[in-house]
């Protein structure tokens, strides 16, 4: 009975509600309806250019790459559509596509270690620095602003064969090959020069994270007994953590695209002990003209640098504390 | 009648004065062309400067880029629809390119245009199918440019035309000393000397074959020179073209023979502090066989004006223009007339210069290549630096370029 009585205040109710409600909007200014707001709409305005460049410059190169790789471009002629051939002769006839693969991801993974390893000892040595900071930022910082073909230039000069890096090498007595012309030791010389080109930008991004702790933390962690290494570990390193993901991230995807300095100082070579994916693409789409399988080989990548990307997002929540 | 045959006379005369004004508008023409000195691109600049003295309604433009980026920017601007109306080809390259390329034999015919005129051989360099795609203006035997300096210091005397490869390699090891190498080898050299020994690298079938035997002990050959008799330097395979790289080092006293064509004395005899000799690439046993290239000017298919190019690339391969080139040390003439001013000028100051062409050019034969021609050279680049080095042997070298070159 007490359901049933409920029931039919209801009615009343409601239209009690809906009257009050039209009594508190009749008491608002008259204002005139807008799609957007004035600050989403100043927004939008500026996002515009950035907006458009993506679209002319990414996506449709983005979509136009895959619709190539399902053809047989050659640049100087009409593509003609072949369906998953590229992607069948890539995995299953192309000889160079698991040596290109192994070099990739090689070189990635090395990259990947060294440049993190070096960026934050370098980062944790200058915040160490009473005087100086300033100046070794700039220093460390400085070889990113040098174009990376000018660069690698410079260091093929070095690498060259007897030029300067054989010379140190006799001169030390290390009985090492020339770099350029070994097929173990050509990768490496290319590692060395990314390096330096490089990890002056995690240096300053890892160093202004250092200089963000807290220094009461520390204050009150040395109070308590903690070492410079337990400091380090237990409090400034969990505290950059998300500007080391960021900087890993970032990283890894550079690193699967290293282009630049394989061009300038080994074209690949010798034999393909530096060819990547990133040079295999080039190669293949600007020197053979066989562009839809170049395309292919770029969507390869693609699921590459995703799959990378997809699992350091996963595993952060192992390693990456956030000051929530 | 009298008011009739004055508006005949009227819309006569001003017919004819819309004709010249028509017949007067400029026509601007692009050529594209590569270039490797400043003194180079001066002489692209004058021959384009020929063609508005003999037209001048026609004004050509000229865009130069260097050898190894022409190549890459050629199907990119293709691709792109901004190919120049004037594109210039080198014979190596026309099987790739011909289709870029409006075919010239109705216009040849149409203006009964002197063909023969021409060095047999680059015409049939710039043809594909008997269609003639471009207009020559240079040919040239690959040789050798020794540093004669080097030479009579070490004792060596000056190499004749034809000599052997027994006599090369012994000259190449008397000049290896103090630092400085006897030749210069580019992996690139490999089909030229390959051809010049009789040796074969592409079967009767046309198709690649570089572990026959034959192609093989070429091989053998050619990197023994670097990693056997250590007579020549080690150059990597990055960076700039392998072929610049032994130039500078030719250039700079450090290597004192290497292997080029008639077309790179221009820039030589500005940077080279040394006498300079030319003489035949080394024979086998058997007679030596000489393979020649050549370059020269094509209408682009895409081209708004193709019969101002006509005109132009006509202006641009006249004896006047080849003459001129000739004796700027430009280019070895493709008009058999022209030839002569590039012996007496260019090759003045060469030692054996005349010669050294003459016996080439006689002993010339076909380049033979395949139609992938420049990813083949890019895995000689890539893989013959290993076995420079002595880490690789001949035969797992020409698998692999093998392997790679038919994918």
């Amino acid at each position: 009975m007490r359901q049933l009585s409920l029931r039919q205040d209801l009615p009343r109710m409601e239209e009690d509600m809906s009257q009050s409600a039209v009594a508190e909007v009749s008491l608002q200014p008259a204002q005139p309806r807008r799609f957007l707001k004035p600050e989403t709409q100043t927004a939008m305005l500026f996002l515009l250019p950035s907006f458009l460049g993506f679209m002319v410059f990414m996506a449709v190169p983005i979509v136009a790459s895959l619709a190539l790789s399902f053809t047989n471009w050659q640049l100087i002629s009409t593509p003609s559509f072949v369906g998953f051939q590229n992607y069948i002769r890539l995995f299953t006839v192309d000889p160079a596509f698991y040596t290109v693969l192994r070099n990739t991801l090689f070189f990635a993974v090395e990259y990947l270690a060294l440049n993190i390893i070096v960026s934050l000892t370098l980062a944790v040595w200058i915040s160490s620095l009473k005087r100086g900071k300033a100046i070794f930022r700039v220093i460390f910082f400085l070889p990113t602003f040098t174009p990376t073909i000018a660069a690698s230039v410079v260091w093929l000069l070095i690498f060259t064969p007897d030029g300067l890096a054989d010379t140190i090498i006799r001169a030390l007595g290390l009985g090492l090959p020339n770099f350029l012309l070994s097929s173990t030791w050509a990768m490496q010389a290319v590692v060395l020069v990314t390096l330096w080109a490089n990890v002056g930008y995690n240096v300053v991004m890892f160093n202004a994270a250092l200089d963000l702790v807290p220094k009461h933390y520390l204050e009150a962690a040395t109070i308590d007994g903690a070492n410079a290494w337990q400091r380090f570990w237990r409090i400034r390193l969990p505290l950059i953590s998300p500007t080391i993901f960021f900087g890993t991230v970032m990283t890894a995807i550079t690193s699967l695209q290293v282009f630049d300095e394989i061009f300038a100082m080994t074209r690949g070579g010798p034999g393909s002990a530096t060819a990547t994916l990133g040079f295999a693409i080039y190669q293949k789409g600007f020197t053979n003209f066989q562009m839809g399988y170049a395309s292919a080989l770029a969507w390869v990548m693609f699921v590459m640098i995703m799959a990378l990307t997809i699992l350091q997002f996963h595993m952060q929540r192992k390693w990456v504390h956030y000051d929530d | 009648m009298k008011v009739l045959k004055k508006a005949l006379l009227l819309a006569a005369v001003g017919s004819s004065l819309y004709a010249t004004a028509a017949s007067a508008e400029q026509v601007n023409l692009t050529w594209q062309m590569w270039t490797g000195s400043e003194t180079d691109t001066k002489s692209w600049q004058h021959l384009a400067e020929m063609v508005t003295a003999k037209y001048p309604d026609i004004k050509v433009t000229l865009t130069t880029t260097g050898w190894v980026d022409y190549w890459t920017r050629l199907p990119v601007l293709a691709a792109s629809g901004q190919l120049a109306d004037i594109v210039s080809m080198q014979s190596l390259r026309m099987p790739n390119f011909y289709s870029l390329l409006e075919p010239l034999n109705d216009r040849i015919e149409a203006d009964k245009f002197d063909v023969g005129a021409f060095t047999p051989s680059i015409i049939g360099g710039m043809s594909v199918d008997k269609q003639l795609y471009g207009l020559p203006y240079d040919v040239g035997p690959w040789v050798i440019y020794y540093n004669q300096d080097a030479l009579e210091a070490a004792g060596v005397p000056l190499p004749k035309p034809g000599w052997t490869l027994a006599e090369f390699t012994d000259a190449a090891k008397k000049l290896t000393k103090d630092g400085k190498y006897g030749f210069g080898i580019t992996p690139t050299n490999y089909s030229v000397l390959a051809a010049a020994w009789g040796d074969k690298y592409v079967n009767d079938a046309g198709a690649l074959d570089l572990t026959s035997a034959s192609a093989v002990a070429a091989a053998d050959r050619l990197i023994g020179f670097a990693a056997k008799d250590k007579v020549a330097p080690l150059v990597p395979s990055g960076g700039a073209d392998p072929g610049d790289v032994v130039q500078g080092r030719f250039n700079s006293g450090n290597v004192a023979m290497y292997i080029d064509g008639p077309w790179s004395i221009i820039g030589m005899k500005d940077q080279a502090k040394f006498k300079i000799g030319l003489t035949t690439l080394p024979r086998d046993e058997g007679e030596l066989s000489a393979v020649t290239a050549g370059s020269g000017f094509g209408i682009s298919t895409t081209s708004k004006n193709k019969d101002a190019a006509w005109k132009a690339i006509q202006v641009l391969t006249s004896s006047e223009a080849l003459s001129y080139l000739a004796e700027q040390g430009r280019a070895l003439p493709a008009r058999t007339a022209s030839q002569s001013a590039w012996y007496k000028v260019a090759a003045k100051d060469i030692t054996n210069g005349g010669e050294a062409i003459d016996y080439s050019l006689a002993h010339s034969v076909p380049y033979v290549i395949t139609n992938n021609w420049a990813a083949v050279e890019n895995l000689l680049n890539q893989y013959f630096p290993p076995a420079f080095a002595g880490s690789a042997d001949a035969k797992q070298t020409m698998e692999s370029i093998q392997s790679l070159a038919q994918e």
